[in-house]
């Protein structure tokens, strides 16, 4: 999916994790993926460098689609669409 | 069926507990049943009255940087290390057991000598079984 294509995205869900560190997003992730439906899609902020790979690893895993990341300044966004 | 993890906790130090928090955390997420055998030093922490000031607990490495080290996850908004694991109980199935004779040592002898997140005293066979059976074992 490309920049453009991401940011026109109208996530369902936002989380702003960005007041926290490792694992204070994922664990933001994982709580915040739980209460929407399968096939919307949730957006992720983070200043967290660790997550930037985390958080795609994790959603693949658990089979979620890892849809991209946009960076922002001074922050990014993953967007993951649910299973 | 879902992967399991048992974690030995031996550890009662402030650094060491926030470590196997972390490490906790992303088992949970993995949505991993995971089983914690608290043993000695980690029993005394556990207890209800130290795990409610996690300041009374020293640093494993470094004694010295422990104020730095408290400040510094204060300034990066990380929970005290207890947070972890009732975080991790609520995203995914963790039982935290407490040794029974690492209680005694510490003068805690039943369960509602130790924080509300404990779920039971146990024995060491079943803390044997358990590493037998799990996917990934590890000792903190």
């Amino acid at each position: 999916m490309s920049q453009e294509e991401l940011v026109a995205i109208q996530a369902d869900k936002v989380v702003d994790a960005r007041g926290t560190a490792c694992p204070g997003p994922l664990l933001a992730a994982k709580k915040a993926i739980a209460e929407i439906k399968s096939g919307e899609v949730m957006e992720i902020l983070s200043a967290d460098e660790g997550t930037k790979k985390d958080i795609p690893k994790w959603a693949t895993k658990k089979n979620h689609e890892y849809m991209g990341t946009v960076e922002e300044s001074g922050f990014f966004k993953i967007y993951l669409r649910k299973a | 069926m879902p992967k399991r993890m048992t974690m030995a906790l031996f550890s009662g130090s402030i650094d060491k507990l926030t470590a196997a928090g972390v490490v906790l955390t992303g088992a949970a997420a993995d949505d991993m049943d995971v089983d914690i055998y608290v043993l000695l030093q980690g029993a005394r922490a556990f207890r209800k009255d130290i795990a409610a000031d996690s300041t009374k607990l020293e640093m494993a490495e470094n004694p010295q940087l422990k104020q730095e080290f408290l400040d510094s996850l204060k300034a990066l908004n990380v929970n005290p290390w207890l947070e972890f694991f009732r975080d991790a109980k609520e995203i995914s199935n963790v039982k935290i057991h407490v040794c029974g004779l690492a209680g005694k040592i510490w003068g805690a002898e039943k369960l509602e000598d130790f924080n509300e997140l404990v779920d039971d005293i146990v024995g060491i066979s079943e803390y044997i079984t358990a590493a037998q059976e799990s996917d990934v074992h590890l000792f903190i």
